[in-house]
């Protein structure tokens, strides 16, 4: 049958497609990850539907407290916007180091999270803000949580004939992002994480929520990690205790990239770095660890 | 093999139809139609040298699909190079500070470095630095291909200093 590309002119036209393509379907926008697997014969023939065209879904705005990004949202666009600056850095942060400028013109949020790659940069920060993906079908829509939108290596909790619209969070001014990679662009991380914490008045973290990624079959939260840090101060004693708990978090492999035990050393470090990144006690470095 | 499909756009701003297969990469769609100035190195989005202008943004083409161009305007290093103003300045300083050693790299970096001076690029080398970082010169000449940009980005500085006294 060989490849099929079709071009959606509008949000119901790509849902009537995806409907009547099934399994057959797969959308494409800026085509950054795609096109790679195309080029390296790992993609099946299939029914391209490409929903670049849709202005409709490229926008950043905010509804009730409530950070709503369309799926085909640009990371260059991200990374230029205000309002994630001030209310989300941890999310303007990953789209400031995600692959490289150019790439950043093409690739897009849902893209990015609907590859479901276990290193992907935007997925860190959406799960330190507990955020939410809106995924719609021809019938209908629903909101699914981004926790549960990751089931394995490129694998979502997608069925045929949905598509992502958006991702929607509720922002954190405290809030950070950190990422290790083998060069300065292009790099697909060795560890990202993201961290989102609610400061009290005394300094205590009333709660923290820790995102981390390329250290499992998909980016996941950090709830050991979590359990050590909530409701104390971010001081030397607690986090070393967190960085001992996060290892029961993760479960890095070798590949190309890294080896575990690298892995391994790296997610704890990074974890202190980017939980006092988050409080903002140090903004850049956070010290080399142990 | 995939039927080939016409995908209509404009090219360094003239208007062609071409035929693309489905999963055909913009990239090759450009080197089969005579836009060999559009260099294919890593063909997997790592290296740069294929970077165009897609409706005024730098992108990599070959990681872009040829099939979702239809309609849209392209620029390649030598269309810019010739017909853009920016693009002309940047080409001689390209000349002047010997930006281009091996060459292979510089249709990219013409590309992106064109990107950056119309977005009101600033002579300011770590942004410009920052800007290249997706473009690998393996020659490692970075420092004249910095220079190069940050000395254009001065020139268009000043003129446009020069019209505001006017």
């Amino acid at each position: 049958m060989g490849y099929q590309f079709i071009t959606a002119d509008s949000v119901p036209h790509a849902l009537e497609l995806l409907e009547r393509y099934g399994r057959d379907a797969r959308v494409i926008c800026g085509g950054t990850d795609l096109m790679v697997r195309l080029h390296l014969k790992r993609l099946p023939e299939c029914v391209f539907i490409n929903i670049r065209n849709l202005e409709e879904l490229r926008y950043i705005r905010e509804e009730d407290g409530m950070v709503c990004i369309g799926a085909g949202t640009t990371l260059s666009t991200l990374e230029n916007s205000l309002l994630l600056l001030g209310k989300a850095p941890a999310l303007f942060q990953a789209a400031q180091v995600f692959a490289d400028p150019n790439v950043r013109h093409s690739a897009t949020v849902g893209g990015n999270i609907g590859n479901a790659s276990p290193s992907a940069d935007s997925a860190p920060p959406l799960l330190a803000f507990d955020g939410q993906v809106v995924v719609a079908r021809k019938d209908g829509r629903r909101l699914l949580p981004i926790r549960e939108f990751f089931t394995g290596v490129g694998r979502t909790a997608l069925e045929p004939g949905e598509l992502v619209t958006e991702v929607r969070f509720k922002p954190n001014p405290d809030s950070a992002f950190v990422k290790v990679g083998l060069r300065n662009a292009m790099a697909i991380s060795v560890v990202n994480i993201a961290a989102s914490v609610d400061l009290a008045q005394d300094g205590t973290m009333k709660d923290v929520r820790i995102a981390v990624g390329a250290v499992a079959p998909t980016p996941v939260r950090a709830v050991c990690a979590e359990n050590c840090l909530r409701g104390r101060r971010p001081e030397e004693a607690v986090i070393r205790q967190a960085m001992d708990a996060i290892q029961t978090d993760i479960k890095p492999i070798t590949d190309v990239r890294a080896s575990e035990r690298y892995r391994r050393i790296v997610a704890e470090n990074m974890m202190r770095r980017v939980v006092l990144k988050a409080c903002r006690i140090c903004e850049n470095e956070g010290g080399a660890g142990r | 093999m995939s039927e080939k499909v016409a995908v209509s756009l404009k090219i360094n701003g003239k208007e062609v139809t071409l035929l693309a297969a489905p999963e055909q990469n913009l990239l090759r769609l450009l080197r089969e139609n005579g836009y060999v100035e559009v260099k294919c190195g890593c063909e997997e989005g790592d290296c740069g040298t294929c970077t165009v202008l897609l409706d005024g943004l730098s992108v990599k083409s070959c990681v872009t699909p040829a099939c979702a161009c239809e309609g849209r305007e392209v620029w390649t290093a030598a269309g810019v190079s010739r017909q853009e103003r920016i693009g002309r300045l940047l080409r001689d300083n390209f000349a002047k500070y010997g930006a281009s050693q091996c060459g292979f790299c510089t249709p990219g970096m013409m590309v992106t470095g064109v990107n950056y001076l119309m977005n009101n690029g600033v002579p300011d080398r770590q942004a410009i630095r920052a800007a290249i970082s997706g473009n690998l010169c393996r020659c490692t000449g970075y420092k004249k291909i910095i220079d190069a940009i940050y000395h254009t980005a001065q020139e268009l500085r000043r003129e446009t200093a020069g019209e505001g006294m006017l």
